[in-house]
């Protein structure tokens, strides 16, 4: 039972701290995607591309 | 404690920049690839994002939430799972890259490049069928966790989500995937901190030395011990691993998001970071039910567990986490923390949206008008009859999603409403891709034998979700494998229907 609680707990901290650092690098570079993404459909327009 | 003016006016302000930024969304729509899969323009960031966002909703904070306070942390197998398998699906690329290599929209259309038109139209009834019914709980619940924590009267609940839908909607319709990777990218942002926050506040309240010692005296070796519990066991991993295999590879709005990257390189990665999002996704909720658990469990018992007191009223165990954050954030928190789960609910809810009624428009309607020998659809039309199948999904949900309720844990109705058309579909994607003799034969049989397994025991035979689960993916394999073997190979049935 201990080694169970101990590994439950190495895995939540592992899990939060992956969760909040991720978040924190997508938040800061996923608007630079966002922009990028723009910029190429509006310059793909609405030709079928498929 | 009820919502204050503040609380107000955070969430009143989010949704008129959500529903705001994702109008923009509309301006890029060109073609039906653009309002699909956004012109397969995803970077890794905004592909987390979305990703992320997707699959996290309202609806998975609540069901993780009853899982830990009914299961403790034994419930925490089930979500390190889910991340480690997403973690080596993205690793290996198993699946994911060879289905972005084909440029597919979704999953059914890959059953007409491999097995028939026929199958394909059988797997888009299902994968429609099996979505629709599985997001069918979505709205009630989510309304559920609003009231209990903003304190709005309950028999406004109908009234806020649907409000809630039409929104969403309204930017869905009009910008498809385009205007909800932009939703998406502000929803994550402000549901993870609202995770985050929420997180900390339960630990300091209930006590991390509380947490433990509440799982050890109510539920014993059984709280942290899967194996030892008996909800889990060994048929729940094998079951867990095969449906996380088959969600992270086959389920719709995830294969969407991979289909929509600007490679298939890319969407490794997006699977990969968000395999460790999916870690906290599963385990942060469930620690908040704990927590609920510590804080209010001093009920009566039921199934093992006390049932949550909160002022007096006992609650049931999915409301216990929601009850808890009614009372322990204080005002300004509680907004930021309604937004976030606002966010939460409309990322997920717009994804299904269009995830779904992509199958109806591009899987059934589509395929179905070339059987009846009616001309192609040019993209404009394409895009119109997508609008249209996404609000006869959205008219559905109303209905269905705000009367109907689960019977069971939530976290197992939702398994296995899955399960109905994902044993099959992975099964067929799995063999397509790596197996030579796979044919149309053994696709249908796989598709019919992993529905009817999934059905049949879980609804007329009552057997439990796990033996269900397990059964629906050993049936889909032996009708894949029975069909390809008895029927005409693949490459002489191609030709024969080519031929035709």
């Amino acid at each position: 039972m201990k080694y169970w609680q101990m590994f439950w707990t190495v895995s939540l901290v592992v899990a939060g701290v992956s969760f909040a650092l991720i978040t924190l690098v997508v938040s800061v570079r996923g608007y630079k995607d966002l922009r990028e993404m723009f910029g190429r459909l509006s310059r793909r327009g609405d030709g079928n591309h498929e | 404690m009820g919502f204050t003016v503040v609380d107000w006016l955070i969430v009143i302000v989010y949704l008129i920049v959500s529903v705001a930024v994702g109008l923009i969304g509309k301006r890029f729509i060109g073609n039906v690839a653009h309002y699909l899969v956004a012109g397969r323009e995803l970077g890794l960031y905004v592909g987390i994002a979305t990703l992320a966002a997707t699959e996290i909703g309202t609806i998975t904070y609540m069901y993780n939430g009853e899982l830990g306070y009914k299961y403790g942390f034994a419930a925490f197998a089930a979500a390190l799972i889910s991340g480690v398998v997403m973690i080596f699906v993205g690793r290996t690329g198993f699946v994911i890259h060879r289905l972005r290599e084909l440029r597919l929209m979704t999953v059914p259309e890959f059953f007409e490049v491999k097995y028939s038109r026929g199958l394909r139209l059988v797997t888009g009834v299902l994968v429609a069928l099996g979505g629709i019914l599985n997001m069918g709980v979505f709205l009630k619940i989510e309304g559920e966790f609003l009231t209990i924590v903003s304190g709005i009267p309950s028999r406004y609940l109908v009234l806020a989500m649907t409000v809630i839908l039409l929104l969403e909607l309204l930017y869905t319709v009009l910008g498809g995937m385009v205007s909800v990777v932009i939703t998406d990218f502000i929803q994550y942002v402000l549901l993870s901190v609202a995770t985050i926050l929420v997180t900390a506040y339960a630990v300091y309240h209930a006590g991390w030395g509380n947490i433990v010692d509440k799982v050890a005296t109510t539920m014993g070796e059984a709280g942290v011990n899967p194996i030892a519990n008996p909800k889990f066991g060994l048929t729940f991993f094998i079951w867990q691993v095969l449906l996380w295999f088959s969600v992270h590879t086959c389920w719709q709005t995830t294969a969407m998001r991979m289909f929509a990257t600007r490679s298939a390189e890319t969407s490794k990665r997006v699977m990969t970071w968000t395999g460790f999002i999916f870690l906290g996704r599963g385990m942060l909720p469930m620690l908040w039910g704990i927590a609920a658990l510590t804080l209010f469990g001093t009920g009566a018992i039921d199934q093992g567990v006390p049932l949550p007191v909160v002022n007096g009223q006992t609650l049931a165990p999915i409301d216990a986490m929601p009850a808890m954050l009614a009372n322990i954030l204080r005002p300004g928190v509680k907004g930021i923390v309604v937004a976030g789960m606002l966010a939460a609910t409309m990322s997920v809810n717009s994804s299904y949206l269009l995830g779904w009624s992509a199958v109806i428009s591009q899987d059934i309607i589509l395929p179905l008008r070339r059987v009846l020998g009616k001309a192609p659809m040019d993209s404009r039309a394409q895009i119109l009859v997508n609008r249209i199948s996404n609000l006869f999904v959205s008219l559905f949900l109303m209905f269905w999603g705000l009367y109907y309720t689960p019977p069971g844990a939530v976290y197992l109705y939702l398994n296995i409403t899955g399960t109905i058309f994902l044993a099959g579909a992975f099964v067929c994607v799995v063999g397509g891709l790596y197996w030579r003799r796979a044919n149309t034969t053994g696709g249908y049989l796989a598709m019919l034998a992993g529905a009817a397994g999934a059905i049949i025991p879980f609804f007329f035979l009552h057997w439990s979700e796990n033996v269900t689960g397990f059964a629906a993916f050993g049936l889909a394999a032996l009708g894949l494998v029975i069909g390809s073997l008895v029927g005409r190979p693949a490459t002489a049935a191609r030709a024969a229907q080519e031929a035709e």
